[in-house]
């Protein structure tokens, strides 16, 4: 079969675990091949709590995508999250030794070199260091200083880090599976190449994917991430919720999540009410939905207003032109748009994967944004490692 | 140790100076006494020392530096501390306890301490040294410089309680702004010698002397850890712990199983009940290992009201071998032993000059280990009830809410 770069993203989520097999197009964009999914057990908030069991829904995973994609997957992007990961703004200097007058193309890595030494925690590890803008000799607005006479470097960078061993927990649930992991990859810097053009990066935009245990975010101005992290509450914490305030199972509680929350206020009728049906080993009952909303309400709002207080913290959110990009499976719920908007103050839209093709039901899901992010991204640094046709089979072949 | 309530020689509380040293230190102690209490500050930088809160102020060494600074050198600190000893001597008066604050590393701290300490305890007082050292990044002369005076103050206080700024600014977190950052970690040392000041003045029920503290913080290579609580309301045992854990100094109890021996003192109003405490004590007890030391006290205080407040004091490291060099010949005495008996003589202040330019020891800031413990997959929960399948979970805490309890929960539903 003659296919193009084959790139697979794996995300290890809350509630399930998504492979993406996506094939790399020549015009940049990403034709998905299959999907493969599996509930994830074993996973709390984005992060691992039982190594085996999850290692077992990996595996089922990949092995439904595989079946699914007709690829024998050996390398995986690996997309993680959870509330340990944290990030910064700082800047790497570089000044060029004295016989030197031209900027070459390691300087760069010497820049980046640099600005990681900024301090962090001893038990984090550094996940991305991703470039905002080149500085040469004080002067703004370099795209690529490579070539360029100067003699100071210097360039901004959006940290990302996390603590080491939980990181390492990811990457172990794959070790039995004989997988090679190209990268790891922050969750919603993926999501957000899957689902922000470049037209919204450049005017500014904030991507925020509500998932089931965590809320991840990313803010985009001017073509550079600014800001990202990670909340620990997410749909998971809505269902919990819903379990606690009416009574109710787990599994009945996220199915009247998905059937019929909102977070809408005032929606219903007085005494209106939604009733369960009976079935072996439950009982039945009737909920009254201006509870039922309010409980989802409450949790959304405030994860909500976490995000803001966040974002508070820098002056960024001010230069978002794009307004708020929401995706992520909790952003299926209703009245979240609305309510979104009304807490942040901006405009909001949900969306889905974008410039992807094949599969439709993938890419139309907001579930599998990240996922779908993760074989962009994929792309992405193949773009920018390769010059020309030649490299790019190098890189095929290798 | 204060045996007052004990030895019932006295009822009254010891008489306690607090003695804030060098710049550093004068920020301390100027923090310290926004609850009042009877301030001392010491500076030879006779601008900043204008500016200090504190009743009594000593100008050190106005003939020797001019009132300028020590300029980050110790041995000008030393000249001039011992320039104005009369001073200090006649500033300490006759206090019973004498806690110092310093911030080691620069002139005035590191040089003028270990003599301070030293007319303190000359004087008859019983010497407690909260002191800092440096950040990493001050740079390794600095390092070197407080190294070598903690030794000299180990050797002339009776207890050093000793925070790195390193390690508080790391706890509180490299974004917030410097300073807040700074004054975070003088609200951490402050919370902690009031504490122990507490402690000594409380009437106790169950009473922690300074041999309590000694045990606890005698320790090689200590690091200290201290964590303050105060809440009110019907669950405020839970909430004072819940608080007091989370102070960064104590990395949510974690750093707690590393101890061996820790020291807690609840105090509260008079409607203190014996439930709380037992409590309080079981969960706290969940932190600590089996075999640590756990020195507890309660003490009630009407000023308190409602409020109950949880004090917990430990340090990492190995205790001290009973034959150390360092080691006073007792650390535990009444107050109303004269302390000559127990200062030897010959200890008079010449000798406590450094012996520059001998080498220096290595700093004892970097030779502490740095235990990493991992992750804990699991903590504790204190209310299972209400958390649902986050129960067995690490709590996701954002601005002391823990986010895993339910927002109708915490917020009492308007639909409710």
């Amino acid at each position: 079969m003659a296919k193009d770069h084959i790139v697979v993203g794996l995300e290890i989520g809350t509630s399930k675990i998504c492979v993406v097999v996506g094939e790399l197009k020549r015009d940049g964009s990403v034709q998905i091949l299959g999907v493969g999914e599996a509930p994830a057990r074993g996973v709390r908030k984005g992060e691992i709590v039982d190594i085996e069991t999850c290692g077992k829904c990996v595996r089922e995973a990949v092995a439904d995508a595989e079946e699914k994609s007709d690829v024998m997957i050996k390398n995986v992007y690996l997309g993680i999250t959870g509330a340990h990961i944290q990030s910064f703004n700082n800047r790497g200097s570089f000044t060029l030794p004295d016989e030197r007058e031209k900027i070459d193309g390691e300087d760069h890595a010497r820049v980046q070199e640099a600005a990681r030494t900024a301090p962090i925690p001893a038990q984090n590890m550094f996940i991305h260091t991703i470039l905002q803008h080149y500085y040469v000799d004080g002067q703004d607005g370099v795209l690529n200083p490579v070539g360029m006479f100067g003699k100071k470097l210097e360039a901004d960078f959006h940290i990302v880090h996390g603590v080491a061993n939980r990181i390492k927990n990811s990457i172990q649930c794959l070790c039995d599976l004989d997988i090679e992991i190209e990268d790891i990859i922050f969750c919603p810097y993926a999501a957000a190449q899957a689902v922000l053009d470049q037209s919204q990066k450049n005017i500014g935009a904030l991507m925020v994917d509500i998932g089931g245990g965590t809320t991840d975010y990313v803010l985009y101005t001017g073509a550079a991430v600014k800001q990202s992290g990670c909340i620990g509450v997410g749909g998971d914490h809505i269902t919990n919720d819903l379990s606690l305030g009416l009574h109710l199972p787990m599994g009945k509680a996220e199915l009247l999540k998905i059937k019929e929350g909102s977070c809408e206020l005032g929606g219903s009728l007085p005494g209106e009410t939604v009733s369960l049906k009976d079935e072996h080993g439950f009982a039945g009952k009737e909920v009254e939905r201006e509870m039922l909303n309010t409980i989802i309400h409450m949790r959304v709002r405030e994860t909500f207003e976490l995000l803001k207080r966040e974002l508070d913290k820098a002056h960024y959110l001010r230069y978002v032109g794009a307004g708020m990009v929401l995706t992520g499976g909790s952003s299926q719920l209703r009245g979240i748009r609305e309510l979104a908007e009304e807490v942040l103050q901006i405009p909001v839209h949900l969306c889905q994967a974008q410039n992807v093709s094949g599969v439709t039901s993938a890419f139309e899901n907001p579930q599998y944004s990240t996922a779908i992010g993760l074989a962009k991204y994929a792309q992405a640094t193949f773009d920018e490692d390769s010059g020309g046709l030649l490299d790019w089979f190098k890189g095929w072949f290798r | 140790m204060i045996e007052l309530t004990r030895s019932r020689q006295t009822a009254a509380a010891p008489k306690i100076k607090f003695l804030g040293l060098g710049g550093a230190g004068c920020t301390m102690l100027d923090q310290v006494l926004r609850d009042g209490g009877d301030g001392i500050a010491l500076n030879t930088d006779a601008q900043a020392l204008s500016a200090s809160s504190a009743q009594t102020r000593v100008p050190l060494g106005t003939a020797a530096t001019r009132g300028l600074g020590a300029g980050g050198d110790p041995d000008a600190g030393y000249a001039a501390a011992e320039e104005s000893a009369d001073a200090i001597r006649a500033a300490l008066d006759d206090a019973q306890l004498v806690f110092l604050c310093a911030g080691l590393g620069g002139g005035t701290g590191s040089g003028a301490a270990p003599l301070v300490a030293h007319l303190a305890r000359k004087a008859g007082a019983i010497v407690v040294a909260f002191v800092t050292l440096p950040f990493g990044f001050e740079g390794k002369r600095r390092g070197e410089q407080a190294a070598v005076a903690l030794g000299q103050l180990e050797q002339q206080a009776d207890l050093v309680v000793c925070f790195e700024n390193d390690r508080m600014s790391e706890a509180e977190g490299a974004e917030e702004n410097i300073q807040q950052a700074f004054f975070s970690a003088d609200q951490i040392v402050s919370q902690s010698i009031r504490a122990i000041a507490e402690m000594a003045q409380r009437s106790s029920l169950i009473g922690i002397g300074l041999d309590d503290l000694a045990s606890v913080l005698r320790r090689q290579e200590a690091r200290c850890l201290f964590g303050y609580g105060e809440s009110e309301g019907s669950n405020r045992a839970h909430a004072a712990l819940e608080q007091a854990l989370s102070s960064p100094l104590m990395r949510r109890g974690e750093m707690l199983a590393e101890s061996h021996a820790v020291l807690v003192q609840i105090a509260g109003g008079v409607g203190l009940t014996l439930r709380e405490v037992s409590q309080c004590m079981e969960d706290f007890n969940r932190y600590v290992s089996d075999r640590a030391l756990v020195h507890f006290g309660v003490s009630t205080d009407a000023a308190l009201g409602e409020r109950l407040s949880i004090s917990i004091l430990s340090s990492t490291g190995q205790p001290i071998a009973k034959a150390a060099p360092t080691q006073r010949p007792a650390l535990t005495r009444c107050v109303e032993v004269e302390a000559e008996d127990l200062v030897p003589e010959t200890l008079d202040a010449p000798q406590v000059q450094p012996a520059r330019p001998a080498p220096r020891p290595a700093p004892v800031y970097a030779k502490i280990p740095v235990p990493r413990k991992e992750e804990k997959a699991e903590q504790m929960a204190l209310e299972p009830a209400s958390r649902g399948r986050f129960d067995k979970g690490e709590p996701t805490i954002v601005n002391g809410e823990d986010l895993d309890v339910p927002t109708f929960l915490r917020k009492s539903a308007r639909g409710k």
